[in-house]
């Protein structure tokens, strides 16, 4: 527990040491909300007086300091160039990543298991090294590449789904979902190839250990060696893969969401970026820091609950 | 663990096929310039999207250029910003990594902890931001490609340099009286390498396609240079039309990539 304690305290000094940085290397960007709106034909007088109605004449530190304060309030800020407040501009977006993020996992994680399971039992199937071989291509390949190729075959060879996504970002669940296929398939692919191998490496290993051994020379049931010996020894390296990939799933969708134009975080934070709109940049690299780092902390804990070895090693 | 790369390379009996597509695609990257290729620019506007030709063995794209000629130019950006940052991350890393764990005492509880702060580093918003305030210019961002992928390095060579520190040779070569730097230069660094080796290779592929991504989000390299990233994104819309456009890029980047990492995948 105390050991606990001190990972949770390590996760908030280095968010907040992230955070500072963030905020201090957006704000030496060239540009910030002001000149973001008024674009380039922004006279020297406009943009002077928008600083100033907007308390962006203010010395960096003063403003870091009531971005803080006011984002402990649950404020995210404002965006001058869309005129929303930030959390309107963000929430809707945050919630279509979501879905898709859902459906991915749904997709990749209980097959991946299922699949590890069964190559880890038998490597040497030749379909297991077949399965292995495309795993490899899929963890390496970019996505775009993974996206394109899934579009050129699902949606124009063989038109199974919509390609280009032309759904707006405030649209219900149910118009998102024919749309959400495509981008979920591609993000699946590549966490099925991380979780899938790594449950097959686990698996390898632990099949061969003597707790396994001496279950079988009991004359347990090979079915419920594998249900009760094999598969919970072998899930901690598993979650662990799968809480970290998890947040994946939330914070580096940026590609995936540009090729199928899906209205998603990460379609937004590229958007913001080309728009120059500092005020929506530095949430969502926060949100990714604040995802990234619950998701490590998470996947130790789970090993920790999963493995009784690492339980009493503290 | 220990031995030479490139003699445990040798010793794997690498398949024909993976050295035949790096040695292939290393000629191409080189020689593009000095083939008789047709020009990469040059917009023939009465021939658009055109299937394989005599005269243009790949067809055409939607502005009429050469495929066969843009696709054996259209790796040398990417490979020539990989290699430029490959480098940098390789060396600054290494050193880190090293004297990290040569010094010890704070030194080395500061530079894990800068280590562990850059790992948590969203990159790829952070090279988009990058590229899209300070320019598409190369320099910068092969220097930030370098930088962003050091953290890795300098991990392995920290672990690396650690297991070495306990080894004789190296203690043998403190009785001797050797100090910090010549143990660093004569003892561990020529060591450290052969273990980096894989790790460098692997980023090497991580850079190589984080600027093609960059590219096919259109803030690496800037139209009208041929790279196989932008020249997908350029052909997305023609897929129905002309599938060649988007196909005979992906091949390539693929097997660059695959080859790569089939050289020092040990499994």
């Amino acid at each position: 527990m105390k050991n606990l304690a001190r990972r949770i305290f390590f996760a908030l000094v280095t968010f907040v040491a992230l955070a500072v940085v963030s905020f201090i290397g957006v704000d030496a960007l060239p540009g910030d909300g002001c000149t973001a709106l008024l674009g380039r034909f922004g006279s020297a007088e406009k943009v002077a007086e928008c600083r100033r109605a907007n308390e962006l004449d203010k010395p960096v530190l003063a403003r870091m300091g009531d971005w803080s304060l006011a984002l402990i309030k649950g404020d995210l800020g404002y965006s001058i160039k869309r005129d929303l407040p930030v959390a309107d501009v963000i929430v809707p977006r945050l919630r279509n990543t979501a879905v898709m993020a859902v459906v991915a996992a749904l997709i990749a994680f209980p097959a991946s298991i299922l699949v590890g399971l069964r190559l880890g039992r038998f490597p040497q199937s030749r379909l297991g090294r077949v399965t292995n071989q495309f795993s490899v291509i899929a963890m390496t390949l970019p996505e775009f590449v993974i996206a394109t190729v899934l579009w050129l075959v699902l949606s124009i060879w063989i038109p199974i789904f919509p390609g280009v996504n032309v759904v707006p970002s405030n649209a219900t669940i149910l118009e998102l979902l024919p749309n959400v296929w495509l981008p979920a398939l591609t993000l699946a692919a590549v966490i099925f190839a991380h979780s899938m191998r790594t449950m097959r490496a686990s698996v390898m290993n632990v099949k061969g250990m003597p707790f396994v051994e001496s279950a079988r020379l009991r004359g347990t049931k090979e079915k419920i060696t594998v249900r009760r010996h094999i598969v919970p020894a072998a899930m901690p390296p598993v979650l662990n893969v799968i809480a970290i990939d998890g947040s994946w799933l939330l914070t580096g969708t940026f590609v995936t969401e540009a090729v199928f134009n899906y209205q998603g975080l990460g379609r937004l934070a590229i958007d913001a970026i080309s728009d120059r709109d500092t005020a929506l940049i530095l949430p969502i690299i926060l949100f990714g820091l604040a995802v990234y780092l619950i998701a490590s902390l998470l996947a130790d804990a789970l090993v920790k609950i999963f493995d009784p070895r690492q339980r009493n090693a503290e | 663990m220990l031995g030479n790369p490139l003699a445990s390379l040798r010793s794997q009996r690498i398949k024909p096929l993976v050295l035949f597509t790096i040695v292939f695609h290393v000629f191409v990257a080189l020689l593009a310039p000095l083939l008789p290729l047709a020009s990469t620019d040059a917009q023939d506007s009465g021939s658009l999207l055109q299937g394989p030709s005599l005269e243009h063995w790949l067809g055409t794209d939607s502005l009429g250029r050469d495929v066969f000629s843009r696709l054996l130019h259209g790796g040398r950006p990417s490979l020539l910003i990989a290699v430029i940052a490959t480098l940098i991350s390789a060396l600054t890393g290494i050193v880190i990594g090293s004297l990290s764990a040569l010094a010890g005492g704070w030194l080395d509880d500061a530079l894990s902890r800068l280590i562990d702060f850059m790992l948590a580093l969203p990159t790829l918003i952070l090279l988009l931001l990058i590229s899209s305030f300070f320019g598409q210019d190369p320099v910068i961002l092969s220097l930030a490609l370098g930088l962003m992928y050091l953290a890795p390095i300098a991990r392995v060579a920290r672990s690396t340099t650690q297991t070495l520190l306990a080894r004789d040779f190296v203690r043998v070569a403190r009785l001797q009286g050797a100090g910090n730097l010549a143990i660093l230069g004569g003892e561990v660094l020529p060591n450290v390498w052969r273990v980096v080796f894989t790790e460098v290779t692997m980023q090497f592929t991580w850079i190589l396609l984080a600027f093609s991504s960059l590219s096919f989000l259109g803030l690496g390299a800037s139209p009208p240079t041929p790279e196989w990233g932008l020249m997908i994104a350029e052909s997305r819309s023609y897929m129905t039309l002309n599938p060649i456009l988007v196909i005979a890029p992906i091949l390539m980047l693929a097997s660059l990539v695959l080859a790569i990492q089939a050289l020092v995948d040990h499994e």
